[in-house]
């Protein structure tokens, strides 16, 4: 379990509306730190439940949840807030920045948020990130002023502010054309490779899937 | 460090709405200053109408009670077996007014709150004019005691009050009484009393108080003049009137003297029980008409919260993906609502006074009124501010409860 960075025993999830529905059934898998790791399927195939389970966001399941060898299962929803402040980073389809903020401002809040460093750390941190992602010239752009990629990568950016040891992403390149896919591909591979953290990402773009290191795919429920 | 980025967001919600926060915040102003306007307004009535009132009236009257029942006077002598009927009862005599008053002048000036005391021989007499006759009160008053306690000096419109304390047959009399009798300055009066007595007084006062008991049937003299009118010894007193420092205490203050003093000790809300609910119920309306009004700010708050919440809910979920707790989620809406209720409340509180000065000068030329009244109380405007802060509170924690529910998973999901 050393290596372990997420580990799930028995998942199942059932979907009460409209009529009682199993979406996920007996699901077990480890993935180790630093992999890059796709989840792929039909939609309907439950890939996406299954990355809201594991983000501890979706806590209406059975089985077990392990991130760091932390047993997550069971735990109260603030705690689990604070656990994905510290630990996991997400990057949506749609990007989901406060449109009042600037760029800068979005990438600082998760951090601001856990509070452990100052201001100044913080600052000086997002825009090393900011940079890290091409974006130093927009910082002090209002969110809603950038572009479809460049909010994308404000996302990113955001995701990484904390050094998740866990980056999550449902659709990450879902509503991005083909250079900026390749733009967030590339940088996930070297966060995974450089930085070891571990990326997690639904995806159904099967070009983006056969690039990353493993993939696990999900129909009816049940992994293949 | 959470605290101060959950106000910056909260900021970046009113500040992204300038004109919905602007709105909010009028809401609560109106409440606020029609809470302070009306307060005002209704306490300035009640303080008129209490110094109109208290323009005759003492705080506390000690005086000497009608004979109690003496129709059974033989029952109390003999028991149930004995039948005892006594035919046409009446009685023979009793003591009029108070008799031995420096007694007790003196015990009540001991008493603690005790502010003026003034001695008064009240006597039923006709004021008669030639052949007009006209039945009224003849007050027999001490003239220093008496202004001080009543300010009876302010009501003269004619002559002077000063004089009464040197003239033994000068007389000041209502209005009214004067204009029934044809009655001028420096004219002769006829009083008569019930026993026959006549005595020539001169007019040298005329007074006008608005209340028709005084106006149309009350005459003030000496107190002197009054014993000698009557034949009573100097210490003889029919009335005492008292005031204490504050008014509302009257009844208790009444009741623990009553024990110690052989007359009837009655307060002025004992006498004039209409007065007391008067100023209950101006207050009643005052409270619940501006409460209603801040009720109603608090459904402008509560609608305009609950739209925020509505329209912020996708950021409100990837705030709680990204680790923000629930408690942080109620302060971010929390911190809106509250900020609109301060400004509105200062702003309010302003207005209110601004509507009040105004109010204030608005000619209302009624009984001794020459502008409507109103009181400036910081109380109110504290408690207006409370309030509205209580209501903005609640008002906003509903929708900022609700938005601390909000399941990531469903909204990000879509």
């Amino acid at each position: 379990m050393e290596h372990t960075s997420l580990a799930v025993r028995n998942i199942s999830k059932y979907f009460h509306e409209p009529q009682r529905f199993q979406v996920l059934k007996n699901i077990s898998f480890d993935i180790k730190k630093g992999e890059f790791l796709s989840l792929v399927g039909k939609s309907g195939s439950g890939k996406s439940t299954l990355l809201y389970v594991l983000s501890t966001m979706d806590t209406d399941y059975s089985g077990e949840l392990y991130i760091h060898n932390e047993y997550l299962t069971g735990q109260t929803q603030n705690q689990l807030a604070a656990f994905r402040n510290l630990h996991i980073g997400f990057v949506f389809q749609f990007h989901y920045l406060l449109p009042e903020f600037s760029a800068l401002d979005n990438v600082m809040l998760p951090a601001l948020k856990l509070g452990k460093k100052s201001k100044e750390e913080i600052k000086e941190k997002a825009v090393e990130n900011l940079r890290l992602l091409g974006l130093e010239e927009q910082a002090s752009k209002l969110a809603n002023k950038l572009s479809g990629g460049q909010q994308q990568r404000v996302a990113i950016a955001r995701a990484l502010i904390n050094e998740p040891a866990i980056i999550m992403g449902d659709e990450p390149t879902g509503n991005l054309d083909s250079k900026n896919t390749q733009i967030v591909f590339d940088i996930f591979r070297q966060l995974a490779a450089e930085r070891g953290q571990t990326i997690i990402a639904v995806t159904h773009d099967e070009e983006f899937a056969k690039k990353s290191d493993r993939i696990l795919e999900l129909s009816d429920g049940k992994l293949l | 460090m959470s605290r101060s980025t959950n106000s910056k967001i909260a900021f970046a919600h009113l500040t992204s709405r300038v004109k919905q926060a602007m709105v909010a915040m009028l809401s609560v102003t109106f409440g606020i200053s029609m809470y302070v306007f009306m307060n005002g307004f209704m306490t300035g009535v009640n303080d008129t109408q209490t110094d109109l009132a208290f323009s005759t009236l003492a705080h506390i009257h000690i005086y000497n009670d009608l004979p109690e029942d003496r129709s059974d006077l033989a029952g109390r002598f003999y028991d149930d077996s004995h039948l005892v009927h006594i035919r046409h009862p009446k009685t023979i005599q009793y003591t009029e007014g108070i008799k031995n008053s420096a007694k007790i002048i003196s015990a009540v000036e001991k008493q603690p709150g005790v502010v003026g005391m003034a001695s008064q021989v009240n006597i039923n007499v006709f004021f008669k004019n030639g052949a007009a006759k006209k039945n009224g009160v003849l007050s027999g008053i001490e003239v220093t005691n008496e202004d001080e306690l009543f300010k009876t000096s302010q009501y003269i419109i004619a002559g002077s009050w000063g004089e009464l304390s040197y003239r033994n047959d000068g007389l000041v009399i209502g209005v009214g009484l004067a204009r029934k009798l044809s009655l001028g300055l420096n004219d002769n009066v006829v009083v008569v009393t019930d026993d026959g007595v006549s005595r020539n007084f001169k007019v040298i006062g005329i007074i006008e108080t608005t209340l028709a008991g005084v106006d149309n049937a009350k005459a003030y003299i000496r107190i002197s003049s009054a014993r000698q009118l009557i034949s009573k010894n100097q210490s003889y007193v029919t009335d005492l009137q008292v005031n204490i420092e504050d008014f509302e205490e009257a009844q208790k203050v009444a009741s623990t003297w009553a024990p110690s003093i052989d007359y009837k000790v009655e307060s002025w809300m004992e006498a004039n029980g209409q007065l007391e609910a008067a100023n209950e119920l101006r207050n009643i309306i005052a409270v619940t008409v501006s409460l209603t009004i801040l009720i109603v700010a608090g459904f402008g708050i509560y609608n305009i919260m609950n739209m925020t919440v509505n329209e912020k809910i996708k950021e409100i979920a990837i705030l709680k993906a990204m680790g923000f707790e629930s408690k942080d989620i109620v302060q971010i809406f929390l911190v809106q609502s509250v900020i609109i209720g301060i400004a509105g409340g200062c702003v309010g509180m302003v207005l209110g006074y601004l509507i009040s000065v105004a109010i204030n000068h608005v000619p209302f030329e009624v009984a001794t009124l020459d502008r409507l009244p109103m009181t400036y109380n910081i109380e109110d405007y504290l408690s207006a501010f409370v309030f509205g802060l209580a209501t903005t509170f609640i008002a906003g924690y509903l929708p900022a409860k609700k938005a601390s529910k909000v399941d990531p998973v469903e909204i990000i999901r879509g």
